[in-house]
C-alpha cells in the first residue's frame, strides 16, 4: 500500500515538475524571443504569407475574391459616374 | 507583406520547388498511418452515431430494438455446436439503454474523436517538426492495436462487462490495449520532436506534445485507481471525474486548439494575430484545467474544499479561454470571407467559436448557484455536446478536409457533399444543444419545486427526447455523407485535375 501511495505521488510530482522543466527550457532554448517571427513558421516560400491554400474543388479562392471585389468596386463606382 | 504569387513566374522558381516538395514528401511519409488513423476514426463515427441514435430513441421509446439480440441469439442456436448453448443470455440485453449509452460515449469518445486526434496530431507534428514521418510501421501498428482495444472494450460494454464508471467504462483488458497504442504513439512522438528540424517550436506542437504527455499517465491512472481496493465509494466518483473532465481538458482540448491554431492561420495565409496570447494561453490552460473535475459533483460526498478548488480553477479557466477567443478572431479579422470558400476554415471556426462558448457556458455551469438547476438534467448533457460535437468534432472534420487530399493525392469529389455534411452537422447540433439546454433548464427548474412529482417531471420532459432524435438524425445525414465521401478519396475517386488546395507550387514547374 505505501508503495502504491509512493508511486501515485511520485509520479504527480514528476509529471508537475516536468511541466515547470519544460516551461524553463523553453524559455532557456529562447523560444520565447522573438515571437512574431516564430508565428510565421507555417508559411514556406511556395506558400507564403496571403496565400489562401485551401478552397471547395473545383474553386480558386483567391480568383474568386478578387472577381467579388472587383464586381463590388465596379457596382460601387456605378452611380457616382 | 511580400505578393510572391505575382513574382512566381519572374523570379527563379528553384526555392519554390523545393519548399513544395519537401512538404509533398513529408505528407507521402504520413500517407499509411494517418489514414489508417482517419478510416478508422470514420468507421467509428458511424458506429458511435448508430448506438447515439439507438440510445436517443430509447429515450423516448425504451423498448425500441431491444428483442434484436435475443432473436439473432435464437437463431445462431441452430448452428449449436458452432456457438455456445448460453448464446441467449449472453447476447440478450446488449441493445438495452444502459449499454447502448456507454457503448455510445466510448465509440465516440475513442473510436472517433481520440482517433481523428491521433491522426490529425501525427500529421501536424510531421508537418511542424518538418521531418519525414519517422517510422509509419511503427504508428500503423499502433492504429491496429488501438482499434483492436476500441472494439475489444465497446463488446465488452454491449456484453455487460462494463466498469460501470463514467468515461472508464471499458474493462481493465481492454484499457491496456488502448494504452499500449497510445504509448506507442507518445514514444514516437517524443523521437519525432528529438529529430525535428531546428528552429522555432510551433504553438501547436506544444499543445500536441503536452496533450500525448497527459493522457496516457492520466488513463493509466485513473485505470488503476478505479480498480483499487483504496479507492471506492466518494473517492471513486472523485477519480472518475477528475479523468473525466481531464480527458476532455488534457486531452481533446489541446488537440483540438493544436489543429485550430495551425489550421486558421495556414488556410487563410495570416499569421497568429498575437503569438504571445498563444503561448500565454498554453501555459494558463496548462495551470488551470487539471483542477475542474470536482465541480462534476458539488452537493455530492466530497469535502467542500475539493468542490471550491475545482470551482475556482473552473472559473479561472476564462483566462485562457478569453485569451484563445481573442486570438482567433483577432486573426479571422478582415479575413472572414474566406468561410466561403474553404470547407476547412468553416469547420474549424465554427469549432473554434462554439469553443468559447462552450468553455465560458462550463465555467457558468460551475458556480453553485446556477450548478443547483443545471445538474443531472439534459442542460449537462446539451454542454457536453456543445464541447465534444460542435468544437472539437468539427475541428477534427476540418483537420480532415485539409489533411486528406494531401495523403491520397487527389482533391474531394464534390463541393455539394461538402456542403451538405457542414450544414446539416451545423445545424444538427445547434439544435440539437438548444433542445437540450432549454429542456435542462426546464427540467432542473421543475425539479426544485417539491410539489411536482417526478414522474410529471419524466413526462413533460418526452417531447424535448423527441426533438433531441430529430436532431440526431440531421447529424447522422452528415455522417452518412461524410463517409461516402471519404470513401471515395480513399479509393482515389477524388478529382484528379488540379485544385487550389492542391500541390499548385509543383504543378506550375
Amino acid at each position: 500500500m505505501a508503495l502504491f501511495y509512493g508511486l501515485l505521488i511520485a509520479s504527480m510530482v514528476l509529471l508537475g515538475g516536468s511541466a515547470v522543466y519544460a516551461l524553463f527550457w523553453a524559455a532557456g532554448e529562447g523560444q520565447f524571443t522573438n515571437m512574431e517571427e516564430g508565428s510565421k513558421i507555417i508559411f514556406d516560400k511556395d506558400e507564403p504569407e496571403g496565400e489562401i491554400t485551401d478552397a471547395f474543388p473545383g474553386i480558386d479562392a483567391k480568383k474568386e475574391i478578387a472577381r467579388k471585389q472587383a464586381r463590388r468596386l465596379s457596382t460601387a463606382g456605378a452611380p457616382k459616374s | 507583406m511580400s505578393n510572391a504569387a505575382t513574382s512566381k513566374p519572374v523570379s527563379a522558381p528553384l526555392p519554390d520547388i523545393h519548399d513544395a516538395a519537401d512538404r509533398a514528401a513529408v505528407d507521402a511519409s504520413c500517407r499509411l498511418p494517418v489514414l489508417s488513423f482517419f478510416a478508422s476514426a470514420v468507421f467509428w463515427l458511424i458506429v458511435g452515431t448508430v448506438f447515439a441514435l439507438l440510445a436517443s430513441i430509447k429515450m423516448h421509446n425504451p423498448q425500441f430494438a431491444v428483442e434484436i439480440p435475443a432473436s439473432l441469439a435464437h437463431w445462431l442456436n441452430q448452428f449449436y455446436p458452432l456457438v455456445p448453448a448460453n448464446t441467449v443470455e449472453t447476447l440478450n440485453g446488449a441493445l438495452t439503454f444502459g449499454r447502448v449509452r456507454p457503448a455510445h460515449l466510448n465509440t465516440v469518445a475513442y473510436g472517433w474523436a481520440s482517433t481523428a486526434a491521433l491522426g490529425v496530431g501525427i500529421w501536424l507534428m510531421a508537418r511542424l517538426c518538418r521531418v519525414q514521418l519517422r517510422y509509419p510501421r511503427f504508428v500503423t501498428a499502433a492504429a491496429v492495436i488501438w482499434n483492436i482495444g476500441v472494439f475489444v472494450g465497446t463488446a465488452a460494454i454491449l456484453l455487460g462487462e462494463s466498469t460501470g464508471v463514467e468515461w472508464l467504462e471499458f474493462p481493465a483488458y481492454a484499457t491496456f490495449i488502448l494504452f499500449i497504442a497510445y504509448a506507442l504513439i507518445s514514444i514516437w512522438a517524443v523521437d519525432m520532436f528529438v529529430h525535428r528540424r531546428p528552429g522555432h517550436v510551433y504553438v501547436s506542437q506544444w499543445y500536441i506534445m503536452a496533450a500525448l504527455f497527459w493522457f496516457p499517465w492520466l488513463y493509466a491512472t485513473a485505470n488503476i485507481l478505479i480498480h483499487h481496493e483504496s479507492v471506492q465509494g466518494s473517492v471513486s466518483a472523485i477519480v472518475n471525474w477528475w479523468y473525466g473532465h481531464n480527458a476532455l481538458g488534457l486531452w481533446f482540448t489541446p488537440m483540438g486548439l493544436a489543429a485550430a491554431y495551425y489550421f486558421i492561420p495556414k488556410v487563410i495565409g495570416r499569421p497568429v494575430h498575437s503569438y504571445y496570447l498563444s503561448a500565454f494561453g498554453f501555459w494558463s490552460l496548462a495551470l488551470f484545467y487539471s483542477w475542474n473535475g470536482g465541480h462534476h459533483l458539488i452537493g455530492g460526498p466530497l469535502p467542500a474544499w475539493v468542490i471550491t478548488a475545482s470551482i475556482v480553477a473552473s472559473v479561472m479557466m476564462v483566462i485562457p479561454v478569453v485569451v484563445t477567443a481573442i486570438n482567433h478572431h483577432m486573426t479571422m479579422k478582415g479575413n472572414f470571407h474566406v468561410l466561403e470558400y474553404s470547407p476547412t476554415l468553416r469547420f474549424v471556426v465554427f469549432g473554434a467559436m462554439s469553443y468559447t462558448l462552450a468553455s465560458l457556458q462550463g465555467t457558468t455551469m460551475a458556480i453553485r448557484s446556477l450548478n443547483t438547476v443545471t445538474h443531472f438534467t439534459d442542460y449537462t448533457i446539451g454542454h457536453s455536446h456543445l464541447g465534444l460535437y460542435a468544437f472539437f468534432t468539427m475541428i477534427m472534420f476540418g483537420s480532415m478536409y485539409y489533411i486528406v487530399p494531401r495523403l491520397v493525392g487527389c482533391e474531394w469529389r464534390s463541393a455539394v457533399l461538402i456542403k451538405i455534411h457542414f450544414w446539416s452537422c451545423a445545424y444538427g447540433i445547434i439544435f440539437m444543444v438548444l433542445i437540450l439546454t432549454v429542456g435542462g433548464l426546464v427540467q432542473g427548474l421543475m425539479m426544485r419545486d417539491a410539489a411536482i412529482g417526478f414522474d410529471k417531471i419524466v413526462e413533460n420532459m418526452v417531447v424535448y427526447k423527441y426533438f433531441r432524435s430529430v436532431s440526431g438524425v440531421l447529424l447522422t445525414v452528415g455522417h452518412v455523407v461524410f463517409a461516402f465521401h471519404f470513401s471515395l478519396m480513399l479509393l482515389r475517386l477524388g478529382r484528379t485535375e488540379g485544385g487550389p488546395t492542391l500541390f499548385r507550387p509543383l504543378e506550375t514547374t
